[in-house]
């Protein structure tokens, strides 16, 4: 794991550092929460795993695997928001959830996508993270 | 006919440029206005010049701070056709609602009492109501919206008003720019001896409101929608009304003696405004009225009934968006609600963002209207006196470019 964030996402982040503009992101971004291989089904989302606050819907489910690893499946109805937790689902899963509890979404920004860390309250990808690492942190210590 | 060009050389902010390279266009009117360079220089001279408390101190600033907070009120009471002293400065129109609920329906409504609002109001003048219904036992009745023209079901207001005892709605409804017949609901509520509060935060920026002329009994008015600056606004009253309320909140200012027995208040406007007032901002408001007043707001209404026409025709052509209201409606105020049939309304703010175009994107605190509407939240586009029809062009376009890309 590099500093900021695990070394296999470095691809990731270089492809959308490639893009063109804003808009080229954003669709690369689509593209990825079309493509999410781990995705939360839309039957699967509760009132107990969403998440409070956002403008969009929004629900995450942070497990541990047999062998203890983090496993996130995320699902939201917001394209941007998908994209980017597929993205971090990528980051996180399979990693010990005690390095999960320390990750920023520093590569969000590195990504060209820095609007997506605005503290504005409706913001669901920032809200969505802050559970993933909370979740993270709760079951390192179980 | 206004000269727009001219207007946007008042209003700095419009030669902004986004951290991506694109010029603002600022298309989220009806959540605030910009503020004319005049505004910002009102309150950058009181702070530099004669910050003070004003009506405390017997001192040279203290005067002159005193002197501009109250000839800041009979400017804006002037603007509105109302009496100075019976203008009540507030946070905004928010406060001026809770101030009517607080201050005035608590002390004269009771167990059984109806009030009646409607589908469309935002959540300022539904919430105090419920609460006050928690609180005394009165009756909240619900106007619906004619699904199809988005107009309030006048049929059902009528049959609403039978025994009711205050009448709330809002002027213009900050979802659909749909201006409301307010004048025919406070001829019919008061043919029913219903007292009437009139939200007109959407609709003072659009028309020219004169409290004695319609002849309601509360006007809850923002300056920040009017080109005034955030945390003011006002509640308009009458001399009869004024006198029927309550103190809302109590403290400094407000009082006429203090004992460890009790206290006393003031009459008037002065019991209601408790605290430090706002002096900046009220100075700021003035200066927007006075900004305000070099124009005829029914050219405003007709610039802005134009551009935002434009737009809805437009719009309506994109594959996947539906609009919501009547951006063609003469009366219309130029907020235009839309939705992609695909596209998260999230997600298309924020590429509309990527252009430049700020637009307002949620449930615009209106919960009820989006469940008349069958939808969680939309997007909307405001238009304002500064805008222009080039801008609502190049919106079209990048919109056009949205749909076809990410749809």
């Amino acid at each position: 794991m590099s500093l900021l964030w695990p070394e296999h996402l470095d691809d990731i982040v270089e492809e959308f550092k490639d893009c063109f503009d804003s808009m080229e992101r954003y669709e690369l971004l689509f593209d990825y929460a079309k493509n999410n291989p781990n995705p939360l089904p839309v039957e699967e989302w509760t009132e107990e795993n969403q998440i409070l606050g956002c403008q969009s819907r929004a629900h995450v489910i942070c497990t541990l695997d047999e062998e203890g690893l983090f496993i996130l499946k995320a699902g939201a109805d917001a394209q941007i928001v998908q994209g980017l937790m597929t993205i971090t689902a990528i980051a996180v899963n399979g990693m010990e959830p005690v390095k999960v509890s320390k990750l920023t979404p520093a590569y969000v920004e590195e990504m060209g996508l820095k609007t997506a860390l605005s503290p504005n309250r409706a913001n669901g990808f920032l809200n969505m993270f802050n559970r993933v690492i909370k979740e993270a942190k709760i079951l390192s210590e179980t | 006919m206004l000269d727009v060009k001219a207007i946007r050389a008042d209003f700095p902010i419009l030669d902004r440029i986004l951290p991506n390279g694109k010029n603002l266009v600022y298309f989220d009117n009806a959540a605030t206005s910009q503020k004319p360079q005049c505004v910002i220089d009102a309150m950058s001279n009181f702070y530099e010049n004669y910050n003070s408390n004003a009506h405390r101190s017997n001192h040279t600033l203290a005067d002159e701070a005193s002197s501009a907070l109250e000839n800041a009120r009979n400017q804006i009471s002037n603007f509105f056709g109302a009496k100075p002293e019976n203008m009540i400065y507030t946070s905004g129109a928010t406060e001026a609602i809770n101030l009517v609920s607080y201050g005035w329906a608590k002390n004269n409504l009771d167990n059984g009492d109806v009030i009646v609002i409607t589908e469309m109001e935002h959540h300022a003048d539904i919430v105090p109501w419920q609460e006050l219904s928690k609180e005394k036992g009165v009756e909240v009745r619900y106007v619906p919206i004619n699904n199809e023209t988005f107009m309030l079901d006048m049929e059902a207001f009528e049959i609403a008003l039978e025994g009711a005892a205050l009448v709330c709605v809002t002027h213009t409804s900050n979802v659909l720019g749909i201006r409301n017949p307010i004048e025919e609901i406070i001829r019919m509520s008061k043919k029913n001896n219903c007292k009437v509060l009139i939200d007109c935060a959407q609709g003072a920026p659009h028309e020219k409101i004169n409290f004695e002329e319609l002849g309601a009994d509360f006007l809850a008015i923002s300056a920040h929608k009017m080109a005034g600056p955030t945390g003011i606004g006002c509640l308009l009253t009458s001399n009869e009304r004024i006198q029927e309320m309550g103190p809302f909140m109590t403290g400094g200012s407000m009082i006429k003696k203090v004992t460890i027995d009790g206290s006393t208040y003031k009459n008037g406007h002065e019991m209601f405004e408790t605290g430090t007032p706002r002096i900046a901002e009220a100075i700021g408001w003035g200066a927007a009225v006075g900004w305000l007043e070099q124009f005829n707001m029914v050219d405003i209404h007709k610039h802005v009934h134009e551009i935002a026409a434009y737009a809805g025709k437009e719009m309506i052509k994109i594959p996947g968006i539906k609009i919501f209201g009547d951006p063609t409606n003469k009366d219309s105020s130029g907020a235009v609600s839309f939705l992609h049939e695909t596209i998260q309304s999230q997600d298309l703010a924020l590429l509309l963002d990527q252009g430049g175009y700020a637009v307002r994107t949620g449930h615009h605190c209106a919960q009820p209207l989006m469940d008349a509407l069958g939808v969680p939240s939309t997007n909307r586009a405001s238009f304002w006196i500064y805008n222009t029809q080039e801008e609502v062009e190049g919106f079209i376009t990048h919109l056009k470019y949205i749909c076809e890309k990410f749809a």
